[in-house]
């Protein structure tokens, strides 16, 4: 008796392991290829020379040597000309240091603030977030006219702070400010829904409480609601750390391939573009992006360790 | 107290509708100065009402080759992206999330853990695949690195898990296969988690510029956004409103999209961002 059960279940497991394996098998085995295969193979091809054509020549560690070569450069003050990398790399530090924080600040503010008993919510989401659907390219496009000289924004800020009136995309202090401000229009709203829904998820005999023992408004916000928000923090400065540090599109549109007056639009991003596809030199290319991927993978770690809990 | 508090809501309304201002108003610019002449567009101070009204900006545009062509690449390459990714997803989610086989939680784990890979580490690797293929400057050849999407996998794999075990136990007892159970109970009762993965697929393909840019190279091939920014850099515009005319074009469809879905969106960004 027992041994028919056995031999039914025997075979049912066995029938449902290849039906699993026909149901997986292509999303499996193109993750694979592009996923795994083209990873290792990176870091493979970052140990070669070659043209694409040619046959691969094993240089050793010179790609990596060339990086670091221009960081040190770079360090010491050579033009941007010679050290792209470095530019890009300052660059991009710069832009994640000024963007992340703000972006993430931003959002909560809004989220408290949205998150009282306020008529046309749905309205607030949805204008918030409209910048967060559309295509960042657009919005470039879009924001190159806004920023002119004689443009848009600069008339609105001649409301706020008279006599500020910078030539936005042509002088090199302001390129990476003025892409940064699209960023941060662009991503704040989608993090601004999130913690919204956090905020919503808080109970509210919480506040009660703290307000039965007298706490101000300013207090429960400081010890109570920032400290619930912990993990949707984490989760927004790490997703926003991994997006601005890759960030491409926007410096593309609005600094221009070339990386815009001075190169101070340049990012790694494109500097990983420009190696692979304008210079040809694929096992460059790819040793610099193993140095990006270094880099988010060491700043979200070290984020999620300090002040993170785990991320679900 | 009763005032204080009013003064507060006050306040919090006037900056919440301040930063919708602030987030709508590009969209609100260029809707304006698309039916503008350039020359009133670049006005300082700037105006809002078209005068003259004009449609000369789409004319332009649509004098352009290949823009046609652009919107209809778009089409197609978001088209193939959503098709795969919701048949592909769908079965491998399922699998993942129902049914038993060796090394299954190993498998996803090492799917998942992809989603860590920044985009360009395998770009360069990918592009040689692609090309030893022969299908760089193909949509197909763009496509098929994105038809499988890990994102969309582990959203799939989340909502078969939620539903309830009973559903499949009961299946099983009737003799239904694992395949057969997918496409006659599983599959009609994903219609939400099916809806969501098109739409960020759509979204995301749509919108996608680096790989368009990488994988397509001759004019007649781009997408849009790929199209809009080579016309914007190469034949340096006197004027810059068909460029405008061109974006609100480009993003209709996702501003349309997100508009009328606006709901459900937000709440699956909600949950996928936080809580799953």
């Amino acid at each position: 008796m027992s041994n028919i059960f056995s031999n039914f279940f025997r075979k049912a497991s066995r029938r449902e392991t290849l039906e699993a394996v026909a149901l997986i098998s292509i999303a499996v085995a193109f993750n694979m290829t592009f996923g795994y295969f083209s990873a290792f193979f990176a870091v493979y091809l970052s140990f070669f020379e070659w043209d694409y054509i040619g046959p691969m020549k094993f240089v050793g560690l010179k790609n990596y040597e060339l990086m670091v070569k221009d960081l040190l450069e770079g360090a010491m003050g050579a033009s941007y000309l010679i050290t792209p990398f470095f530019t890009g790399l300052k660059n991009i530090l710069l832009y994640t240091a000024i963007v992340v924080p703000v972006q993430t600040f931003l959002a909560i503010v809004l989220a408290v603030l949205a998150n009282q008993k306020i008529k046309g919510i749905q309205f607030f989401k949805v204008s918030y977030f409209l910048p967060a659907t559309t295509c960042p390219v657009i919005v470039s496009l879009i924001f190159v006219w806004l920023f002119m000289k004689k443009g848009f924004i600069n008339y609105a800020l001649s409301f706020v702070t008279p006599g500020f009136q910078p030539d936005w995309l042509n002088d090199k202090n302001y390129v990476l400010m003025a892409m940064a401000l699209v960023a941060i229009w662009g991503t704040s709203g989608h993090f601004f829904v999130s913690f919204l829904a956090a905020l919503q998820a808080i109970p509210k005999e919480v506040y009660e409480a703290a307000m039965l023992d007298g706490a101000g408004p300013i207090r429960r916000f400081l010890y109570i609601t920032i400290p619930l928000l912990r993990p949707m923090v984490t989760y927004a400065v790490v997703m926003g750390l991994i997006g601005a540090l890759q960030m491409f599109d926007l410096a593309w549109v609005m600094a221009g391939s070339g990386g815009g007056p001075g190169g101070s639009g340049y990012t790694i991003a494109m500097d990983i573009y420009n190696e692979a596809f304008t210079k040809l030199r694929p096992g460059v290319a790819a040793a610099k992006s193993m140095f990006l991927f270094a880099i988010i993978f060491t700043t979200t770690y070290i984020y999620q360790k300090k002040y993170g809990g785990v991320i679900r | 107290m009763r005032i204080k508090q009013v003064i507060w809501l006050a306040f919090t309304f006037m900056v919440l509708v301040c930063f919708a201002f602030i987030y709508l108003m590009p969209f609100l610019r260029s809707a304006v100065a698309a039916f503008m002449t350039w020359e009133q567009a670049s006005k300082y101070p700037p105006e809002w009402i078209p005068d003259p009204f004009t449609l000369e900006n789409f004319e332009k545009l649509f004098r352009l080759k290949f823009f046609p062509r652009w919107i209809l690449n778009s089409a197609v390459y978001a088209g193939i992206i959503v098709a795969g990714n919701v048949i592909f997803t769908s079965m491998a989610g399922y699998a993942f999330a129902r049914l038993r086989f060796p090394a299954r939680d190993a498998l996803f784990s090492a799917l998942q853990a992809l989603m860590m890979i920044p985009g360009f580490v395998t770009l360069v690797p990918n592009y040689i695949i692609i090309y030893k293929l022969g299908l760089v400057d193909n949509i197909i050849g763009l496509a098929i690195l994105g038809i499988v999407n890990v994102s969309s996998i582990f959203l799939m794999r989340q909502y078969f898990l939620s539903l309830p075990e009973d559903i499949f136990e009961a299946a099983r007892l009737d003799g239904c296969g694992p395949i057969k159970t997918f496409f006659y109970i599983a599959l009609p009762l994903a219609k939400p988690a099916v809806g969501a993965v098109a739409v960020y697929q759509f979204l995301g393909a749509w919108n996608a510029f680096l790989g368009p840019l990488v994988f397509l190279r001759s004019p007649e091939n781009f997408t849009l956004p790929v199209g809009l920014s080579f016309a914007f850099q190469r034949t340096m515009w006197v004027e810059y409103t068909p460029i405008i005319a061109g974006s609100l074009i480009a993003s209709l469809p996702t501003i349309v999209l997100f508009v009328t879905l606006n709901k459900y969106l937000i709440r699956g960004i909600v949950v996928t961002g936080g809580k799953s």
